[in-house]
């Protein structure tokens, strides 16, 4: 080791009476040579600069006379003087992560109500403080410069890098915990298939909360009442009734899971048995094979969902209605030659009325989809409708959604179509970086395998690890479509057929450049339409920093009192009354180039429609549009103190 | 003629049917709970819509919508309405009319034309003259008879119908209602809704109120024992 050139147990350093406060609660009296130590490990300069550092930080701090100092203060200090050498590198490399012990008592002490599905509680408070710390652990160790830059500037949005450490969210098979049981790596009992309705159910839901422990994002199960199916011969339609009451207030119940908030959960529905599980063996009791196939069960899977339906109807123990699990109801070709279609429809129309809770999917030709959370779904390619036969292996997910902010792209192409596109593409290639990354990170953490953070994921019951890496696609959301073709045509989508033209020209070529960067790093780029209204203020606000002219412009909500957002993703404006019939066929015409999925809401305002008409709704939206999934809104006001929900907005 | 507002698509005026809704201005009468009143006192606040728009936007909606809802203010005052019907019906859509029957002629035409898939009758009181002249603030005398010859148009007609009647508990008793349906009994179906205060014509009726939902619950099974099909609306 080269020797410092300053002696540093000279006498006026080793003399100074300070106590130091460390991290691990201790109190330990003053060593400069810790800081040297330390500069040496996480900075990686050499020792005599270190040495000088140091000195220059023990000077201030003798100087100021005090005798007791915290690490992170003498830390700071060090900083300060990393930047006085120019030495910016280093400095953030030696960056302690954390929080102003305001914004601190601010969290524990009062409600974030950026964010409704998060209650107040030590919980919530602990998940925060955790997000905070991981997110900007994402923006200086796991991003590039240049990718943290475009995320802070707000050009790009890096969704839940508070959750850097895991997938975004998932797909999931019932057919798993059916096969395998509950056997999760590191848990201290095992449990073998289960061999009863109720049990099943109870498995599915420890296994949806392990599962939110290691995704960001929502869980979703597909099939549900067909896979369900083989365990409920022979029961009453009673018994029926609370197995589904089990299954979704157990899932809505659990917001004693992570940070206090429910699973973002989704149970994919089918009244049919959709084509790709036509003659696909069914697993029963004891994650045995049955001997049948799904066919043979349609009758148990269709009074299921019947009593979910009404589960759903019939609200919570206060007549609240259940916002999670979602239930997705299916519409594929098949439906309509299922008997008892109409009625089907006719009921899950009724909720909608009534509830708002329905999802309706349309699985149109021979696609297939597993949706998710409200609207991201994965369309099934070949191979994955190959692993329909072996259903257990019907396990899909995406890595990270990243967000561009389209209309600052607007801004800055200042009416030029070649700028407009050059820009969508260059910011398309950050949004592929950051995509990189992440997926290098996950990999890391994959690979430390059983014993590594991510050990859940890595589990191998069917000879392939639970999370299958090679499945994973990489979402490319888009915030403010119509705002962009507002600035950049002076009309919004809605106003005139070139609008729209524009908006479909813009995720055209959205969509071809993810086809090429997808070729280029062979990873799934895809696009998806942002779901986090938080992302659409955030945006908003920076904009009116940035490019306050131009987003004064056409910026929505309220500028006065600086409530302002873009509109959602590719969605028509949301505060304009359009008609339901106009939204479903011009949102529509967006969707077929949204592989991850798209969905478009219907508000019903305070009326309560006859079911009739929303089920006639839903079925020519499936044969006149290309609409991909749309939902009726019922608006909702819940009371929190008095519990009680009415309908309309106060 | 001039069409003063349009709900280009609606799930709430025809039950079971996704259909446009178009308001018809003017009225013979001065409903005090009438939500629509700019319509019927001050019609020229509205813009009229051209009639060439609204085709065109039917046209291009064909394969959602099922049928246009008529309403108003009162469609058969004005004498075009025959010729609306006949266009609508041309472009192969269904027509449902909002009426008070106050126009037994204009019915019978549009009934033997075969231009009505629906017809919707408000009966605003138990029928006798002196209850329907405080509800509808007009002098009845003639016109009475005209509402009790529209009632029999209407059953007889063969096209589906409903009879309905807005219920307000300062001016409906519950008796009122069953002697209401007494007097249709019979009739294919009747359904009762239930009174918003928020837009009326009438200041005086801003302070009034309407049956909470189990009363409604309860006035319908009393209207039952007459009707077959009984209904009540809420919000
Ligand atoms: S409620 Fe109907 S009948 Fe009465 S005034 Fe209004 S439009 Fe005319």
């Amino acid at each position: 080791m080269q020797k410092p050139e300053v002696d540093i147990y000279q006498k006026d350093v080793t003399d100074l009476a300070l106590f130091v406060k460390v991290s691990q609660g201790n109190v330990l009296k003053w060593d400069i040579n810790r800081i040297v130590s330390s500069l040496l490990k996480e900075v990686g300069i050499d020792e005599a600069l270190a040495l000088n550092i140091a000195i220059s930080v023990e000077r201030i701090i003798k100087d100021s006379g005090i005798e007791f100092i915290t690490g992170p203060l003498i830390r700071e200090i060090v900083n300060t003087e990393l930047i006085k050498r120019g030495l910016e590198k280093e400095r953030k490399k030696y960056t302690r992560l954390g929080m102003p012990i305001h914004d601190v008592h601010r969290l524990i002490t009062s409600h974030n109500k950026e964010n409704a599905n998060v209650p107040h509680g030590p919980e919530a408070t602990n998940l925060s403080l955790a997000e905070s710390i991981k997110k900007q652990y994402a923006l200086l160790k796991i991003f590039s410069p240049e990718v943290a830059l475009a995320h802070e500037r707000g050009d790009v949005h890096l969704h839940d890098m508070g959750f850097i450490d895991r997938p975004y969210c998932s797909g999931n098979s019932i057919e798993y915990v059916k096969k395998f049981g509950l056997s999760l790596p590191n848990a201290l009992s095992i449990s073998k298939p289960a061999k009863q309705a109720d049990v099943l159910i109870l498995h599915l839901i420890k296994f949806s909360a392990a599962l939110q422990g290691v995704f960001a994002g929502a869980i979703g199960w597909d099939a549900v009442n067909l896979f369900l199916a083989p365990y409920l011969v022979g029961k009453s339609d009673k018994e029926i009734y609370q197995i589904a009451q089990m299954l979704v207030f157990e899932f809505a119940q659990q917001a004693v899971a992570r940070g206090g908030q429910s699973i973002f959960s989704d149970l994919n529905l089918y009244w049919e048995i959709p084509k790709h599980f036509m003659g696909v063996e069914a697993i029963g009791p004891g994650g045995k094979f049955t001997g049948n196939t799904y066919e043979d069960y349609l009758p148990e899977a269709q009074r299921f969902v019947l009593a979910l339906i009404k589960v759903y109807l019939d609200g919570d123990g206060m007549g609240r209605p259940f916002f999670f699990p979602k239930p997705q109801i299916h519409i594929t070709e098949r439906l309509f030659q299922t008997e008892g279609y109409k009625d089907f429809l006719y009921r899950a129309a009724e909720l909608s009325s009534v509830r708002g809770n329905s999802y309706y999917v349309f699985d149109r030709g021979d696609t297939a989809k597993i949706s998710e959370c409200c609207r991201l779904s994965f369309k099934l390619d070949e191979s994955d409708l190959e692993d329909a036969k072996t259903p257990w292996k019907m396990r899909y997910s995406a890595m990270q959604n990243v967000t561009l902010n389209l209309p600052r792209i607007a801004y800055e192409a200042g009416g030029s179509d070649a700028k407009l596109f050059e820009l969508i593409s260059e910011r398309l290639e950050i949004a592929a970086k950051a995509h990189v990354a992440k997926r290098g990170f996950i990999t890391s953490l994959l690979n430390l395998g059983h014993g590594g953070p991510l050990g859940l994921l890595t589990m191998d019951k069917d000879g392939e690890s639970y999370y299958r890496l090679h499945k994973a696609t990489y979402l490319m959301g888009m915030l403010g479509l119509n705002e962009l073709v507002q600035y950049h045509t002076g009309e919004e989508i809605h106003e005139s057929n070139s609008a729209l033209k524009l908006g479909l020209r813009v995720i055209a070529h959205m969509s071809r450049e993810c086809d090429r960067l997808s070729e280029r790093y062979n990873m799934r780029f895809v696009l998806e339409q942002t779901p986090a209204e938080s992302t659409a203020y955030r945006m908003a606000k920076l904009d009116l920093i940035h490019y306050p002219a131009q987003t004064g412009k056409i910026v929505k909500g309220d500028l006065a009192r600086g409530e302002v957002y873009y509109t959602n993703s590719t969605y028509l404006n949301v505060s304009t009354p359009i008609s339901p019939i106009d939204r479903v066929k011009k949102e529509g015409m967006f969707h077929p180039m949204i592989h991850a999925g798209s969905l478009t809401h219907i508000w019903l305002g305070e009326a309560k429609p006859d079911p009739e008409g929303i089920a006639s709704f839903v079925v020519k939206t499936f044969r006149n549009t290309t609409n991909d999934q749309i939902a009726f809104s019922p608006e909702f006001t819940s009371c929190l103190d008095c519990g009680r929900v009415e309908r309309g907005i106060n | 003629m001039h069409i003063k507002g349009i709900i280009e698509t609606s799930f709430v005026d025809w039950d079971g049917k996704i259909v446009s809704t178009i308001f018809l201005p003017d009225c013979n009468f001065r409903c005090g709970f009438c939500h629509n009143h700019k319509l019927v006192l001050d019609p020229e606040s509205f813009d009229s819509i051209s009639p060439a728009r609204m085709f065109r936007y039917w046209t291009k909606n064909k394969d959602f919508l099922d049928g246009i809802c008529i309403t108003g203010g009162e469609p058969t005052l004005h004498k075009e309405l025959p010729e609306l019907c006949r266009d609508i019906k041309e472009l192969g859509l269904k027509v449902k009319l909002d009426t008070n029957g106050t126009n037994p002629e204009v019915l019978r035409q549009l009934i033997g034309e075969k231009l009505l898939d629906y017809i919707a009758m408000d009966i605003k009181a138990p029928l006798e003259e002196d209850s329907y002249s405080d509800l509808t603030n007009v002098n009845l005398n003639d016109t009475f008879d005209m509402i009790k010859e529209s009632i029999r148009i209407i059953i007889n007609s063969g096209v589906d119908y409903e009879f309905r009647t807005t219920v307000i508990r300062e001016k409906h008793s519950k008796e009122d209602i069953e002697a209401i349906a007494i007097a249709l009994k019979g009739v294919r179906r009747y359904v009762l809704q239930k009174f918003q205060p928020k837009e009326v014509m009438d200041e005086e009726y801003k302070v009034y109120t309407s049956y909470n939902d189990e009363e409604m619950e309860e006035i319908a099974e009393v209207v039952k024992k007459y009707i077959n099909e009984v209904k009540w609306r809420g919000n």
